[in-house]
């Protein structure tokens, strides 16, 4: 009885959701986007083309471009405020502070620095003789921008965390390898990383399923763009059902299905295998 | 114990019971809603025995300068109404938004009786079996239909009857740098009229500096399918077949044909011999690399002429000149873009109908189109506004606007430069865009871009006409 409200909240706002997602998917649409009459399978056989793979393609390397550097990179940044230096708070907080951010501010902030016309960052290359680089308009080049937009975004929240983790490593234990003579490189390697890998697993496991959710820099920045180089499948998704006057929502809630099965995938071998090496104290 | 739980839960979905009911009766609500005559136009009786206040709610997609006119337009109707009826203007995001809330409202039964609809839209609208058409409203008062516009009305015409109240059009335009024109003693006086006249230029309006970094670019567009669907329109070429969906419903896109794949071909070719600068898909990008100067020429709507005068103003001079052809023999002119209003007529009451009407009709009068034409920069859709004296001193001080003018009269009334009528136009326009930026950047032959992207269209189409067929 205790769980009963619960229980309510999650019927309404999960399963029920869920549910209605895999009866959608096996019917078509009228005009207005209302289910119409039952496909079967028919929009899961519809996805079994190059361009869906395209899709997979792009957000398999969305999710690898955004989720190992801003990880690393917090871990590296937080080994090197280890160091008793001056101001070493204040840049704790400057790394953290892109937490601070919404993901639309943020964009939004990108889309300036990487506009073809008047963007910063070709005014700096300018200012050092580079030309200009298409950074959203070249379909090479858009991912990987996208990307390190992301990596920028998150790299506060896993600075945070990480920080948190080495405040927790317990002082005696420092002390130990330090009397035994670690310092440095041997000191990260062989008692902080070692220490701090509850973190690591967590921040892995959690920016994972983030990357694979991704929508508002990608809608912000490129629209999924160009030459649909970083549509993802969330943006796929977006555009099936609500895009250009589109409303096919069996075709998206059956990408949304196979988001789900993907999801459910990544984190069960996270788990499986990651998780066997992290040390818990 | 067990007895007072049951009693609650019972009483809980009593509640239940209730509340629904009550939201069930909300969602239908109106007088007359699914009843044969929903579809019918009223006359001036509805309003008269309709008793006190009179609400329409106005859904629209205008921001900024153009919702500041909108409200005006509005607050003026509302004041002139005598107090029988207040119309409320609902800004709903951008076109692609309003319609898909709009999609959103039919299911929930709850649509407001006047919604602006941009014009790839109006298939849909047709078919969605939710509006009075224009036409009814227009036999009934016997309402001039010499103030509209007839290339702007034909747009909105399904087989010669006028479906939507033409509210902001625009025309596009080919917008010159004049600096930059006379910088390589190009005469800006004489335009380019051709895309190979534009790519010439293009090649001699290209700067670089010392380093081989390039300072100015001769041309440059937002890869915007409207570009496309223009230049088609100008060479008399049909965007869909069955006559561009107005003899009856569209069975497939035509932008992959020879002319479709020219246009492909002649922008990938400047911008990867380095003469045309690609901005992407936004236009306020485009806008943008216009604005700072980098781009000599560029092709844009009427609607932004008034932002980029101010914008230019002490940098270099802004010069307008009608939209280019493909070639020399292109006959055709360009569609007249933009929105209409739509009165919903399932779900609302006779009296919220005629007030919808009315509102419309106002809002197309030459003094209310003075105003809007000047505040806005949108073409007027009734050509009186431009014998108002507003109207004469704003084109008096913006000389520029006057090209968009004249082209609207030199155009050629034909089938093509009415549009093509799709219900799934938007999605269309997307797939061109496709094609056309997978041409540009190289990732396919023009041709097979092309192909590639009117193919992709093709299931969306079946599915919509197997829809409403």
């Amino acid at each position: 009885m205790l769980l009963l409200p619960s229980v309510v909240v999650f019927a309404l706002f999960i399963f029920w959701p869920l549910a209605r997602t895999f009866y959608l998917s096996t019917h078509g649409n009228d005009i207005f986007g209302a289910p119409s009459t039952y496909v079967g399978v028919d929009h899961y056989t519809e996805m079994l083309t190059g361009e869906f793979g395209k899709v997979l393609g792009t957000t398999a390397l969305f999710t690898l471009i955004s989720v190992l550097p801003a990880v690393l990179g917090a871990l590296v940044v937080v080994l090197l405020l280890e160091a008793r230096l001056r101001g070493v708070r204040l840049l704790r907080t400057a790394f953290a502070l892109p937490f601070a951010f919404s993901v639309a501010t943020a964009s939004v902030v990108f889309a300036v620095i990487y506009n073809p016309a008047i963007g910063i960052a070709n005014g700096l290359l300018g200012a050092i003789g580079v030309d200009r680089v298409n950074w959203l308009t070249d379909p090479s080049i858009a991912l990987p921008a996208v990307g390190l937009a992301t990596v920028w975004m998150n790299l506060g929240y896993n600075v945070l965390v990480l920080s948190a983790g080495v405040a927790a490593i317990p002082p005696e234990v420092v002390e130990a390898a330090r009397l035994d003579g670690a310092t440095g490189w041997r000191l990260a390697t062989g008692i902080t990383i070692p220490l701090l890998s509850p973190q690591l697993f967590f921040l892995v496991v959690v920016s994972t399923i983030h990357a694979l959710q991704s929508f508002g820099q990608i809608h912000i920045l490129t629209k999924g763009g160009p030459d649909d180089a970083t549509t993802t499948l969330v943006y796929s998704i977006y555009e099936k059902a609500f895009a250009f006057g589109s409303s096919d929502f069996g075709g998206a809630s059956a990408q949304a299905v196979v988001l789900l099965v993907i999801m459910l995938i990544c984190t069960a071998v996270q788990f499986g295998v990651l998780e066997r090496r992290v040390h818990y104290r | 114990m067990a007895s007072s739980r049951l009693r609650r839960t019972g009483r809980l979905a009593l509640a239940v019971l209730v509340a629904s009911t009550l939201v069930a009766g909300c969602g239908s609500g109106g007088d007359d809603g699914d009843s044969a005559d929903a579809l019918d136009a009223p006359g001036a009786e509805a309003l008269d025995s309709a008793g006190g206040k009179t609400t329409v709610e106005f859904w629209h997609a205008m921001k900024g300068a153009n919702a500041a006119a909108v409200d005006k337009l509005v607050a003026d109707f509302n004041a002139s109404s005598g107090g029988k009826v207040e119309v409320k203007p609902v800004f709903q995001g951008s076109y692609d938004e309003t319609i898909a809330k709009y999609k959103a409202s039919v299911q929930q039964k709850s649509t407001p009786a006047l919604v602006q609809v941009y014009d790839i839209g109006s298939r849909f609208m047709v078919d969605s079996k939710q509006v009075v058409p224009m036409h009814k409203f227009i036999e009934k008062d016997g309402f001039n239909t010499a103030d509209i516009e007839p290339n702007i009305a034909s747009y909105y015409s399904v087989e010669g009857k006028l479906w939507s109240m033409p509210f902001n059009s625009s025309t596009p335009l080919l917008y010159l740098n004049k600096e930059a024109f006379e910088r390589v003693g190009a005469d800006p006086t004489k335009p380019p009229k051709t895309l190979a006249e534009i790519g010439d230029l293009a090649k001699r309006l290209t700067v670089k500096d010392g380093g081989g970094k390039t300072t100015q670019y001769g041309f440059g567009a937002a890869i915007y399918g409207w570009l496309l669907e223009q230049l088609l329109a100008t060479d008399g070429k049909e965007y869909c077949d069955n006559g561009n969906g107005r003899d009856k419903l569209a069975t497939k896109v035509q932008f992959d044909q020879a002319a479709g794949v020219q246009v492909a071909q002649w922008w990938a070719d400047l911008v990867r011999g380095g003469y045309a600068t690609n901005t992407g898909r936004k236009t306020d990008d485009a806008q943008a690399a216009f604005k700072a100067g980098t781009v000599a020429m560029h092709l844009e709507s009427t609607s932004v002429l008034r932002g980029y005068v101010d914008a230019a103003k002490g940098k270099f001079t802004v010069l307008t000149a009608p939209y280019p052809k493909i070639n020399d023999a292109s006959a055709g002119g360009p569609i007249i873009g933009g929105a209409s209003l739509w009165i919903n007529g399932v779900g609302h009451s006779a009296a919220e109908k005629r007030a919808a009407w009315e509102f419309v009709k106002f809002a197309s009068g030459a003094a209310q189109q003075a105003q809007w034409h000047t505040g806005t920069g949108y073409v007027p859709i009734n050509p009186k506004a431009l014998e108002e004296q507003i109207d004469k001193d704003w084109v008096a001080q913006y000389p520029q606007f006057r090209t968009a003018v004249d082209q609207l009269h030199a155009l050629p009334p034909s089938v093509a430069s009415a549009g093509c009528l799709l219900g799934t136009m938007p999605q269309a326009r997307k797939a061109s865009e496709d094609g056309l930026e997978a041409a540009i950047v190289g990732a396919k032959p023009a041709e097979q871009a092309m192909k590639d992207a009117a193919a992709s269209i093709q299931p969306e189409i079946d599915s919509y006409n197997k829809s409403v067929g």
